[in-house]
């Protein structure tokens, strides 16, 4: 994004329908505008319109959402400062603080290792954890942290054997105020900072390790490692939903050469909800998940097949001019706060959870989804937006109280609401 | 907290058991003769119902009052329709009597 940013501000005269190749990006990055002009498009909007328009929003609402920004700054003020991979994996992974890692203490086995890995991973701060391969499949091609350019990505390092994955939800009643107070750093840090501490504690113990995570950044996608490491299935918004938080969880990643046991991969009866429920692309502002059958049958996207896996796929470029549209923290995630999964861990959800994959007719499923529509109140989608577009930034529930900007400040607050 | 906390279960099993034996002694005063069966039928409506009140308490709680009131009276409709049929049920005379 910024690179885009960067090729306008550097050839303002440019507009949509002029060649690509004016805006000199990398050579990857014009092939991939070439094959989607739609990405183009939304891209051009984002900047060109959405941008600004935020702007002025902000000059207007902004005040309305000091809170929110404050208590979500606190978050990524601390992650900012979690370290990250300096160098290649050959030499960041096997150092501490630039000295090289003890000898390697042998564990009496892989499944005590795991045993160990996974109840520290706990008491860093990890609500999930599951382990996995380091599948090849699922690294960047050709940039990992810390690496030159002449680096040879042809092959993972040999020490990239296992995966160590690690989620923590974000607060249940900050993510209903989506899309306007709710703010992913809550969740990023703390699963950055549980992250860390886990590749900290596997190297005193002599073995390589690198975290990847929100705030460290990535070497790899989280999510196929999530659903591999048998944390949750696979949703139509394209992510992860667990049992325990729903889609409501931020991942991270430990890759490490600890022999470990792995964990196998779930399956709790997401897919064949995905196909009833729509819920989340009934409710996304940007109309940017599919109501497909199947991810094969979707509209958009880089194709449904990648590497040779099957995902959904979510209209990035819609999604993310709707993250610039909306006011408060930084992003949307309403498709995480209207989903059925992750309503809060109570008696009354957990019978809905432990029912629905028990049963194989379909039928409680059928009737959850029946209360579910008609007995909670879903704002209409042009709600979400800004009001020139018909909305008024509603939030798919009120942000908590203590994010109520007018409870607690002395200044001129506007509220979106009113009117 | 009250609430969601273990007072509030221990109460609602303390009400149950006296709505138990009160439903025995009205049962004797109608004449009703109650079995194993008609006992757990009986306390299966009580609890549907208990349970859809418990249900709105819980989900006012997470801060959907609204929907926690719709699913308490779908459960009492619900509740009021099975309770008819327990009814007659109950107060059906033995064939041979
Ligand atoms: S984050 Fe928001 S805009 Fe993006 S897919 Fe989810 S609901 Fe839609
Ligand atoms: S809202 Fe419904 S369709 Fe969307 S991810 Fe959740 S369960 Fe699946």
């Amino acid at each position: 994004m910024a690179t885009f940013q960067g090729a306008l501000e550097a050839n303002p005269g440019w507009k949509l329908g002029d060649p690509v190749e004016d805006l000199d990006f990398p050579p990857p990055l014009t092939a991939f505008y070439s094959e989607y002009p739609e990405r183009l498009e939304w891209d051009y909007k984002t900047f060109t319109e959405t941008i600004p328009n935020n702007q002025k929003d902000a000059a207007i609402y902004g005040p309305y959402y000091t809170l929110a920004n404050a208590y979500s700054y606190g978050f990524q003020y601390h992650g900012a400062n979690l370290p990250g991979q300096q160098a290649p994996p050959e030499e960041s992974d096997f150092t501490i603080r630039g000295n090289p890692i003890p000898p390697a203490v042998p564990f009496k086995s892989a499944a005590l290792a795991s045993e160990f890995v996974k109840e520290i991973a706990h008491r860093f701060g990890a609500t999930l954890v599951g382990i996995t391969r380091a599948y090849e499949d699922f690294f960047y091609a050709d940039s990992w942290r810390g690496c030159p350019p002449e680096y040879d990505h042809s092959n993972l390092p040999e020490h990239w054997k296992y995966a160590v994955v690690i989620g923590v939800p974000m607060e249940w009643d900050t993510v209903l105020g989506s899309p306007q107070t709710s703010t992913s750093y809550e969740a990023y840090d703390r699963v950055s900072t549980a992250a860390v501490r886990l590749e900290g504690a596997i190297k005193t113990l002599g073995y390589a390790a690198r975290a990847s995570s929100p705030m460290t950044n990535y070497d790899l996608i989280v999510p196929p490692f999530s659903i591999e490491a048998g944390l949750g299935e696979v949703c139509r918004a394209g992510y992860m939903i667990a049992p325990e938080t729903g889609s409501n969880l931020r991942t991270a990643v430990v890759i490490t050469n600890l022999e470990l046991e792995i964990d196998k991969p779930i399956k709790f009866g997401v897919e064949e909800f995905c196909n009833k429920c729509k819920i989340c692309a009934e409710q996304c502002p940007s109309g940017a998940i599919s109501f497909a059958d199947s991810p094969a049958e979707q509209e958009w996207g880089t194709g449904s097949v990648l590497r040779g896996w099957e995902h959904w796929y979510i209209n990035n470029g819609a999604c993310y001019n709707f993250w610039r549209e909306s006011m408060g923290p930084m992003g949307c995630r309403l498709c995480v706060a209207v989903c059925p999964y992750s309503r809060k861990d109570n008696w009354v959800h957990d019978i809905a959870k432990f029912a629905d994959p028990r049963d194989p007719t379909g039928v409680f499923a059928s009737g959850l989804l029946w209360m579910q529509k008609n007995f909670f109140d879903y704002p209409d989608a042009v709600e979400y937006h800004r009001p020139d577009l018909g909305g008024h930034f509603a939030g798919f529930r009120t942000e908590p109280t203590f994010l109520h900007a007018e409870r607690y400040l002395d200044i001129d607050i506007v509220s979106p609401h009113e009117n | 907290m009250f609430w969601d906390g273990n007072i509030f279960w221990f109460l609602m099993g303390l009400i149950f058991v006296v709505v138990s034996f009160a439903f025995k002694a009205f049962a004797e005063d109608r004449g009703w003769t109650l079995n194993w069966w008609k006992s757990l039928l009986a306390a299966l409506w009580y609890w549907i119902l208990m349970l859809s009140f418990y249900a709105w308490g819980t989900l006012a709680g997470e801060n959907e009052a609204s929907a926690g009131l719709k699913f308490f009276l779908f459960g009492l409709v619900v509740s009021i329709i099975l309770g008819v049929g327990l009814w007659r049920l109950l107060a059906a005379k033995p064939k041979d009597a």
